[in-house]
């Protein structure tokens, strides 16, 4: 388990000067997510870094997408020095309601390179159309 | 529990193109630590590749840049944007004790992991209380 590291701490001269960095980042919502459409699918981006696959719930029930799980600490050397510690492990949900209808039967999730893409196909009466005049 | 849903619909104006997002430098959020031989950084850097990390070393900095790229397909609209398009920048201070030929990186689940070797000298400081 990591301890909370409050920076700047003292420790000896090098070390102060080691890693030291002046931009410091700025925290959200985690995960952050993007939603976006075309004509036949809704598709949900989640940023989810240090995340294992089997530590991901996708539902979807009466119009919500729920999104859960949890990122878990990492391994380091018992013996290890935490020198900083940004990195939050914690249990996570975001739920959406779609006010669309929706394929749910046909809803695809995979994870890469940290990111959830999850695929929710458009009922066939939710797709625009367009309607020729006769 | 009282669940926090967001309703997602289309509203006037909210539907924004993807080519009207500027790209924004991001920080990647990082943990240090130190092992006996070696410091480790670890950064989160979600939605990246190998192929767009670019780090350079020297002896006194460490400089993480990396391009994400488009997330979303040509011509879709947004129905949430919280991610962005971005890319990542961080740079860190180096000091004495850091064994240059010795700098591995591994990128995995969005994690960018940089091992900086220490030279023996740096090792040789450590006084261990047993």
């Amino acid at each position: 388990m990591l301890v909370r590291f409050d920076y700047p701490r003292t420790m000896n001269s090098m070390l102060d000067e080691l890693f030291a960095t002046d931009v410091r980042p700025t925290r959200s919502v985690f995960p952050a997510v993007d939603i976006t459409e075309d004509e036949h699918v809704f598709q949900v981006l989640a940023e989810l870094p240090g995340v294992k696959k089997d530590d991901v719930k996708v539902a979807f029930e009466n119009g919500v997408l729920t999104l859960s799980g949890e990122r878990k600490p990492y391994q380091i050397p018992d013996d290890a020095r935490i020198l900083m510690n940004e990195m939050r492990t914690r249990a996570f949900e975001r739920s959406f309601e779609f006010g669309f209808d929706v394929q749910s039967d046909k809803i695809s999730a995979e994870m890469s390179n940290g990111l959830l893409r999850i695929s929710i196909p458009k009922a066939e009466q939710a797709k625009a159309r367009t309607i020729s005049v006769k | 529990m009282n669940k926090n849903v967001a309703l997602i619909r289309r509203t006037p104006g909210a539907i924004v193109k993807r080519n009207e997002i500027a790209e924004s430098l991001v920080t990647p959020v990082a943990d240090i630590y130190e092992t006996v031989d070696a410091f480790v950084v670890r950064l989160d850097m979600p939605g990246t590749s190998n192929e767009k990390i670019k780090l350079s070393i020297d002896p006194d900095r460490l400089s993480i840049r990396a391009a994400v790229g488009t997330l979303h397909k040509e011509g879709t609209g947004f129905l949430l944007s919280e991610i962005g398009q971005k890319a990542y920048q961080r740079e860190f201070n180096l000091g004495d004790g850091i064994d240059l030929d010795r700098v591995e990186a591994v990128y995995a689940d969005g994690v960018l992991t940089i091992t900086l070797g220490k030279t023996d000298a740096m090792k040789s400081r450590e006084i261990r209380v047993n």
